[in-house]
């Protein structure tokens, strides 16, 4: 009996089920879709990206940002800038100048935001961001308060080959996934069980001998720079990028899907910008008027209600479905 | 010199708003250690409800303040009662519950009231204008606004330095555990504190909607003026918000005369370079970190 379970149920399964399937019904399914919903997906990627960065210094570090979506927009409005401004289109120049610029950014900030703790990090960040927020809204260079607009699909320098819809989606999705494994690497690197020493007792590493500021530091700039890639991609993606992006709201909203997702787990982010976006399409479709009511809804229940987030239940459902699974995420 | 009279009038009257506005703020944040971000969307549907009644009704003016704080002081009982009872200490969730209450709360008042904003009004027996200094007049209505400021300064200081239930608060702030420990119920006091914020923040909305008139993105920019005049000025006291208010007043007054392309820019600088020298705030005592 044991046997044939085991060979229903083989381990690789159980452990890693969940990864396959996700990335199973990622690659395959979009094509199938109508081209509006593939970029809602394209845009679900993007924003995993992002909250996952937040994921970062917010669940393993246990830093409470108010400002994250500073360096989302910093990205965002450095690869508009170049495009717009400098002309050059070739995506791997302005990619990389973008999220350098958006990581310097989170170094500079990292210097002062980092000198406080607790809820003043929280003001401190925020203040920076609304900071951030306030020079966009009057500076003439980038537009001011319309911000920059009209921003095409990227130019990946290849002859021939132009990014229709669907390949930018599996693009984007590449980069998703890129982005997981290198933060995965690092949250489940000595450095990472640092963090969350840090996150537990800060005190208790200090007494360790870990030097915990430069580890807040470095997690910031990590955080700061996977967060100019989401910008970067987000630019591309809608086209857009205003003094809004720079602000509070984003943040927020990064929190929110963190918090419905779940925290502390890399994945968790991703499923939560899933459940936002789709409900933001689908409200969109029905009551635009009353996006903002359901918005709030979802923060008010998310808060209230989903403890742990979504992921951590799904994997407790998961690991009893196969009771000796050992799915960790 | 007129311009800077002026300058310094107009400053102290916004601040006189802002301070208003930041009293609750302050001692719920400083008292209760809830960071109540909806605090500027209590003072737009104050802000609303006044207008029905002082404009859309035509009622008396001080009819309308009461209202005002009123329905924000039952929608901040709400808030205590069912929400942020569960919540204590948990900044993080605190954040996200008042953010998502800032979007239900202005969607609720673009569905009531509409989305075109409503201008400033003046009530019948505050309009006109004083003479200052020769051939000077300055609007009666702001030098009211800036009066009402003082005095409920004045009565919200007594209310904490020389009452027993600001002595309770004060203990409350310095030492939670010993404060219950000696058999004060600190739940009720710090539930009543909290209504009395929503209240003055409601109140606070009508009386600043008859100078500067009322539009759906109150609730996010007075809530981001009055979370700089509380790290400012320091929370958890009376003094630190009258201060920390007419200070970021007279900022914004003078940021608009002088460098209109930079004033919201100084605004925060102010509260970043404040946070990094004295997190505490100008007036703030030492509060332990929660």
């Amino acid at each position: 009996m044991i046997t044939v379970k085991r060979l229903y149920r083989p381990a690789i399964f159980a452990s890693y089920g969940p990864y396959m399937i996700g990335l199973a019904i990622f690659l395959i399914v979009p094509p199938f879709l109508p081209m509006y919903v593939q970029s809602i997906i394209t845009k679900v990627a993007v924003f995993a990206i992002f909250a996952m960065s937040l994921d970062l210094i917010m669940g393993y570090t246990g830093l409470l940002s108010l400002g994250h979506a500073a360096f989302f927009g910093v990205g965002g409005y450095m690869a508009a800038i170049l495009i717009k401004n400098f002309e050059i289109t070739n995506f791997w120049i302005v990619a990389p100048i973008s999220i350098v610029v958006a990581a310097l950014f989170a170094a500079v900030l990292g210097l002062i935001a980092l000198r406080v703790t607790g809820i003043y990090f929280l003001l401190v960040t925020f203040a920076l961001s609304m900071l951030l927020a306030s020079i966009a809204l009057k500076w003439n260079y980038v537009n001011g308060i319309y911000g920059m607009a009209g921003i095409m699909r990227p130019d990946l320098g290849l002859a021939g080959f132009r990014l229709n819809h669907i390949k930018f989606y599996y693009f984007v999705f590449l980069i998703l996934i890129l982005c997981y494994f290198l933060m995965y690497r690092v949250v489940n690197s000595p450095f990472g069980h640092a963090l969350r020493g840090i996150r537990e007792s800060e005190s208790r590493m200090r007494a360790l001998g870990y030097n915990t500021w430069l580890y807040k530091y470095i997690t910031f700039i990590i955080a700061g720079l996977f967060a100019g890639v989401g910008g970067v991609l987000f630019t591309y993606q809608s086209g857009v990028i205003a003094p809004q992006h720079l602000g509070v709201t984003v943040s927020t909203l990064a929190m929110l899907i963190c918090i419905i997702g779940g925290i502390g787990t890399l994945w968790g982010p991703f499923v939560g910008a899933l459940v936002i976006i789709l409900l933001e399409y689908f409200s969109s479709i029905n009551a635009p008027e009353r996006w903002p009511l359901i918005l709030g809804g979802v923060f008010v229940i998310a808060v209230m209600f989903l403890k742990g987030g979504i992921a951590f239940h799904l994997k407790k459902l998961w690991n009893k479905m196969f009771l000796n699974g050992s799915f960790k995420g | 010199m007129e311009l800077i009279i002026l300058n310094v009038l107009n400053g102290v009257s916004f601040g006189a708003i802002l301070f208003l506005l930041c009293s609750g703020l302050s001692l719920t944040f400083g008292v209760m250690g809830i960071l109540n971000l909806s605090h500027g969307a209590l003072y737009m549907v104050g802000a609303y409800v006044g207008w029905s009644i002082a404009v859309h009704q035509g009622l008396n003016f001080w009819l309308a303040v009461l209202a005002g704080g009123l329905v924000a002081g039952l929608l901040g009982l709400i808030m205590e009662r069912g929400f942020f009872r569960h919540l204590h200490g948990m900044i993080n969730e605190q954040v996200l519950l008042t953010f998502g209450f800032i979007y239900i709360l202005t969607n609720l008042c673009l569905w009531i009231w509409g989305g075109v904003p409503k201008a400033p009004y003046t009530a019948p027996s505050f309009s006109g204008s004083f003479d200052i200094v020769g051939d000077w007049t300055y609007s009666k209505a702001r030098l009211v606004v800036t009066g009402i400021g003082i005095v409920l300064a004045a009565v919200l200081w007594f209310f904490q330095e020389k009452t027993r239930i600001g002595a309770i608060i004060r203990a409350g702030m310095d030492n939670k555990e010993m404060t219950i420990g000696l058999g004060i119920n600190y739940g009720l006091v710090a539930t009543f504190v909290f209504i009395l914020g929503c209240f003055i923040a409601g109140a606070a909305g009508v009386i600043g909607a008859s100078l500067f008139g009322v539009t759906l993105d109150l609730g996010m920019s007075i809530l981001l003026l009055a979370l700089v005049v509380v790290v400012v000025g320091g929370k958890g006291s009376v003094q630190g918000a009258l201060v920390g208010g007419i200070l970021i007043g007279l900022i914004i007054s003078f940021g608009k005369a002088l460098f209109p392309q930079i004033s919201t820019f100084l605004v925060y600088l102010v509260m970043i370079v404040i946070l990094l020298i004295k997190p505490s705030g100008i007036m703030g005592k030492k509060v332990q970190d929660r």
